[in-house]
């Protein structure tokens, strides 16, 4: 996982984003989406997302994202941790991304993003934590 | 209302001594072509194309359940087992399928494991066949994944199983085929998953047997998505370059389910597929 790695000429026209300000509408597209809420409802987990240097503590709560924190921390503990970094993040955002970019297992097998810890609670949850980390991905253009 | 061509029955049949009642589904006319499905999944992948006029106006399209896989039940006493298919159980089953249903030397198109199993009867029994089409099919791919995960008394094996290989479905596909596809694998038996991985993951004999596939006997073509993280376009191509005279096609917007992930995406790669299969007739890179 490191900037500079497989697939960095497909990413780099993709403008800068926030990726705090992303993570918030995530956040509010979820209260939106009662189906995943359901999907989620035993998931009540923190969840380190880290994209680059910075971190953030995403408080799950019976499928709801009830508090985003952003880092650095060492007193937060965590059930597992998604490290990546922000062109990755980007491209895996767009709304049809390339090989690779596609999927958060996708980004871990090109070697653009690392899963740490619980990998088994990730995998419980797998259908829920996947869509709600692509609940930050662009419409596709009618 | 419609009602669709394919016609379903089922047919007992004697594999390594078990009896197995196995469900094949059948459509079209012609050159005979037996449809192998993917690991934990089921003859529904291939429904597309067993419904395209296209296809099936000169060639009769099968696909059957692989014993503990869709309508097929798995064997008397399951219940004390565990399930890991092997290479020979493969072959023999799908051999015993064309014996039961009088299938003189069909194409055999396969997808995934089913793909991995061609190749191996490519190098094994190919006397039996007149060309092998092997999609998303490679020499041997290790797991990237614990298959453990799929076959747990504390989780939903098919929900974790169908969430892994959402993993390989491109973002080309139509919501409605992505959601079918993943469907089978949501739906299927516990542990089938897992033991259909154990043969995929694990067996990689495949590999020395490479080089003896006689392609101007029996045609050997290979097709992968390039959104298939499993078998990669450079897990095909090398296998491809390991077969002498064996062809290669990546299709670039598809992943590792193309018959059932997205129908119309891959119809012109499957015929074109066919058209290869005749031996000793040069047909156009």
């Amino acid at each position: 996982m490191a900037a500079g790695g497989k697939g960095d000429h497909a990413v780099g026209l993709i403008k800068e984003i926030d990726v705090l300000e992303r993570i918030k509408a995530m956040q509010q597209a979820l209260a939106r989406t009662p189906h995943l809420v359901r999907l989620g409802r035993l998931f009540s987990e923190t969840v380190l997302l880290q994209v680059d240097e910075a971190e953030y503590y995403l408080h799950f709560d019976k499928g709801e994202l009830v508090a985003i924190e952003p880092g650095p921390s060492r007193k937060i503990a965590w059930c597992f941790a998604i490290r990546t970094d922000a062109a990755a993040l980007r491209a895996y955002w767009t709304a049809r991304p390339t090989p690779g970019f596609h999927d958060l297992f996708g980004l871990v097998k090109i070697d653009r993003a690392r899963i740490d810890g619980d990998i088994l609670c990730l995998v419980k949850n797998l259908r829920f934590f996947k869509e709600f980390l692509s609940l930050g991905r662009e419409e596709v253009p009618a | 209302m419609s009602i669709e061509p394919i016609t379903g029955r089922y047919a007992t049949v004697e594999i390594e001594g078990r009896a197995q009642r196995i469900y094949f589904e059948e459509a079209g006319s012609g050159r005979p072509v037996l449809c192998l499905h993917t690991a934990g999944a089921d003859t529904r992948q291939w429904r597309h194309l067993m419904n395209d006029a296209a296809v099936t106006r000169d060639h009769r399209l099968i696909a059957f359940d692989m014993p503990w896989h869709g309508k097929s039940l798995p064997p008397q006493g399951f219940e004390r087992e565990e399930y890991l298919l092997t290479t020979e159980t493969y072959i023999a089953t799908v051999l015993a399928v064309c014996e039961a249903l009088g299938l003189e030397r069909p194409i055999l198109a396969g997808c995934s494991m089913g793909g991995r199993i061609a190749l191996q009867l490519a190098a094994l029994h190919p006397e039996r066949f007149a060309g092998f089409i092997a999609i998303e099919a490679s020499d041997f791919q290790p797991a990237w994944y614990d298959i453990d995960w799929f076959d747990r008394p504390d989780a939903h094996g098919g929900q974790m199983g169908a969430a892994l290989v959402s993993a390989n479905i491109s973002p080309y596909a139509p919501d409605a085929e992505r959601w079918n596809t993943l469907w089978m694998f949501m739906a299927s038996g516990p542990g089938v998953f897992r033991g259909d991985l154990s043969f995929y993951t694990r067996d990689d004999s495949l590999i020395g047997r490479l080089a003896r596939i006689d392609t101007s006997q029996t045609p050997v073509h290979l097709l992968v998505g390039a959104y298939d993280l499993t078998c990669t376009p450079e897990d095909a191509e090398r296998t491809a370059a390991a077969i002498h005279g064996a062809t290669c096609t990546v299709m670039d917007e598809l992943g590792h389910f193309p018959m059932s992930e997205h129908p119309e995406g891959f119809r012109p790669f499957f015929i074109d597929a066919l058209a290869r299969m005749t031996a000793g007739k040069e047909v156009a890179a």
